[in-house]
């Protein structure tokens, strides 16, 4: 039995299923959901698939392998390969990457907004997207945080930055009274954050959308050049495949994410003239500094992460401090066994920050037959120039707030125990494939453009040359926010449905 | 994914020299093991056969280590083995890198441990608990607004 109304889970399927509906929609993450939200609200037949799992906000506790295992996919595990190659993390769950995000929420910024248009992508200006994101905000709470719920960590990076003389910023999150649980990324115990799993999931299934979950989409079908649906198999206990599933539709909107999407659409057979499908993969590579103060500082009492540095934002550098779980810190940590656990004892003493850079968009997903999506990114030789500058400001602040060491990114780079010390080490120069990188924002693979020879496409995500067809994900974006990328995702979603619905008669939805 | 036979006697040495030394009281190194293979039953099944693979690897390389003296991981005392541990993750390149990614699994189970939570001083569920009520306390009423209106219709007023 389900607990929402029109969800239906593996364990509920007993045998193949063949469905029809106006519209179907791969993945219920921040795209997804949204589309789902808005096209059931005018009255269009929605189906959603969702490969992951239902997991209810009760479900959700302090265990971050078991949240690995059951709301993200591979475990977390995700890596583009490179030199150095990059980890990532993407959601595998209904709610999609939203249920373990960090809740930052920020509109896309005019500058990169006006490079958009500028570079071909119609009804973009920031006056274009000021209503979907009024409204994006308004359906998430988007919002500062309650009194009482930042953390020391926060309060030490924010005074060190403000000590440097630098722009701080308090976070804009989609939050309903956030208490401060600090457990973001194992899911919301509280339903504070307002991720798809609490707003539009079951927004639109009250609106008479149907959710298919655990249920993985193989394949986009289509007869000559018009879509005709999707075809997939539930997914059993344990990754068995289960029953096929049949979706007839005359819309298919697919918003699996910037990695899934490109994969999914190569393997149905689908091309796009411009040679960018798959391609301008940009995942703001991240790096963290640990840093070790003498007073206790407790960073997972209060809000995952509650300030952003901006000072930077001009060179394509956000600084930012967010708290460990003790598994995700120990899995950055250098050293093994004794030295290990040692580190670990001071972990009430730890404060992690770092940069997150807007990159140059220089990665490719390819389907790979029998493996799936597989990741390649290079980091440019200016981006990894960034990051090193960014550790090093994120080094300065940490010091500025009293911190007595740092543990830099950088394999083989012994510990910097002041400024001075930070500014010697970061002057000779870092080999590349030394960088620990990491990224959950990943963007652009199937990106928008008006002309079909330099996007995949057009500016309200149909597919180029395949009516019917549509993106409504993070790989639509034909570059990097340079800031948290979800609010826009939502806000491009919204957009993209208000101009599907208006056309509803040439899909016939 | 149950390990079982060499890679389990393999995951199981590896896990008791990367983790802290905690990990040998009790049954610690059990639950490591159990809480690997749940984490392993999450990745693509090309993957979990790697890491199997990539276990029995790093236990027989043990032999072309110095201190070794021809044996593998496993037959290695703490000493001999810690040390090649240390030069594994220090060399560059791809074998480093592996060794890496699967030491930072092995401890990230460790630290799943509610003991080894406890030891660092990490026990966030009473605190959870706590800023929960007094959430509820606080703002009970617009919460309460916030969820009923959830599926409110909230149509576009003007066309563009
Ligand atoms: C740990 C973490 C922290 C983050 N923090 C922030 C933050 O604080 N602020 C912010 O703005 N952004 C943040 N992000 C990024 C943000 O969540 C994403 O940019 C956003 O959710 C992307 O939306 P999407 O629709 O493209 O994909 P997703 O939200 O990832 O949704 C895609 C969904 O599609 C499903 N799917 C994929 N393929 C298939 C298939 N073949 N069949 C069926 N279903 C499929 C997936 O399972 C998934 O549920 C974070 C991301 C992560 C992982």
């Amino acid at each position: 039995m389900s607990p929402l109304p029109g969800l239906v889970g593996q364990a509920d399927v007993g045998g193949d299923i063949v469905v029809d509906c106006g519209a179907v929609i791969v993945g219920s993450g921040a795209g997804g959901a949204t589309m789902a939200a808005e096209l059931s609200e005018a009255g269009v037949d929605v189906i959603v698939i969702e490969e992951g799992g239902y997991h209810p906000t009760e479900s959700f506790g302090t265990n971050s392998c078991r949240a690995l295992r059951t709301l993200y996919r591979d475990g977390g595990g995700g890596m583009a390969v490179g030199r150095p190659s990059v980890l990532f993390a993407e959601g595998r769950c209904v709610g999609g990457s939203t249920v373990v995000n960090g809740g930052m929420s920020w509109r896309t910024p005019a500058r990169v907004l006006a490079r958009w248009a500028a570079g071909g992508v119609t009804a973009i200006s920031e006056p274009d997207m000021e209503p979907y994101f009024a409204r994006a905000e308004g359906r998430h709470s988007v919002g500062l945080q309650d009194p009482g719920t930042v953390g020391r960590d926060s309060e030490l990076f924010r005074g060190g930055a403000e000590a440097k003389g630098w722009t701080v910023l308090p976070n804009r999150r989609n939050q309903l009274h956030c208490a401060g649980t600090n457990n973001c990324t194992n899911g919301c115990p509280t339903g504070a954050k307002r991720s798809m799993l609490v707003t539009s999931v079951p927004r639109a299934l009250s609106l008479g959308a149907r959710l298919f979950a655990d249920c993985r989409v193989d394949r986009v079908t289509r007869s000559g050049a018009a879509v005709t649906g999707v075809t997939g198999h539930f997914i059993r206990q344990g990754g068995r495949a289960g029953p096929r599933m049949t979706v007839r539709a005359r819309a298919v909107i697919v918003a699996g994410g910037a990695v899934q999407t490109p994969a999914l659409l190569a393997r149905s057979g689908l091309r796009s003239a411009s040679g960018t499908l798959g391609r301008n993969l940009s995942l703001h590579p991240n790096a963290t500094v640990i840093a070790f103060f003498d007073e206790d500082v407790t960073g997972w009492q209060g809000v995952h992460q509650a300030f952003q540095v901006r000072e930077f934002t001009p060179e394509g550098l956000l600084l930012t401090a967010t708290n460990l779980t003790p598994p995700m810190l120990a899995g950055i940590m250098p050293g093994h066994g004794r030295e290990l656990g040692e580190l670990m004892a001071d972990y009430n003493r730890v404060v992690t920050a770092g940069p997150l850079v807007s990159d140059s968009g220089t990665g490719r997903v390819r389907n790979v037959p029998g493996l799936g999506a597989q990741v390649f990114y290079r980091l440019t030789d200016s981006d990894a120039a960034r990051v090193v500058r960014g550790v090093e400001l994120t080094g300065q602040a940490l010091f500025a707030a009293g911190a007595r060491r740092l543990l830099l990114p950088f394999d083989g780079t012994p510990e910097a125990r002041g400024p001075g010390e930070l500014r010697r080490l970061l002057s000779r120069p870092v080999p590349k494939r030394s960088i620990q990188l990491y990224s959950i924002h990943l963007m652009g693979t199937a990106r928008m453009n008006d002309d079909p020879r330099r996007g995949v496409t057009d500016s309200f995500g149909e597919f180029h040359g395949v009516p019917g067809l549509f993106v409504a994900d993070a790989s639509l974006f034909p570059g990097p926010t340079g800031i948290n990328p979800m609010e826009t995702v939502i806000a491009l979603a919204m957009r993209n449905a208000r101009q599907l619905v208006e056309r509803r008669s040439r899909y016939a939805i | 994914m149950v390990l079982r036979g060499p890679v389990r006697t393999a995951a199981r040495r590896f896990a008791e020299v990367v983790c802290p030394p905690g990990v040998r009281a009790g049954d610690r190194t059990d639950r490591v093991l159990g809480e690997l293979e749940l984490m392993l039953g999450a990745l693509q099944p090309t993957a979990r056969t790697a890491v199997a693979a990539v276990f029995v690897l790093i236990d027989q390389a043990a032999r072309l280590h110095p201190r070794a003296r021809g044996r593998r991981l496993g037959r290695l005392d703490d000493e001999a083995a810690d040390a090649y541990l240390r030069a594994l993750l220090a060399r560059p390149g791809t074998a480093a890198q592996l060794a890496g990614r699967l030491k930072s699994l092995v401890v990230m189970c460790y630290y799943e441990l509610p003991e080894a939570r406890r030891e660092i001083g990490y026990d966030p569920d009473p605190y959870i608990t706590a800023v929960s009520r007094r959430r509820l306390d606080r703002y009970s009423a617009d919460i309460r607004a916030t969820e009923a209106g959830v599926a409110a219709p909230d149509p576009w007023q003007d066309r563009r």
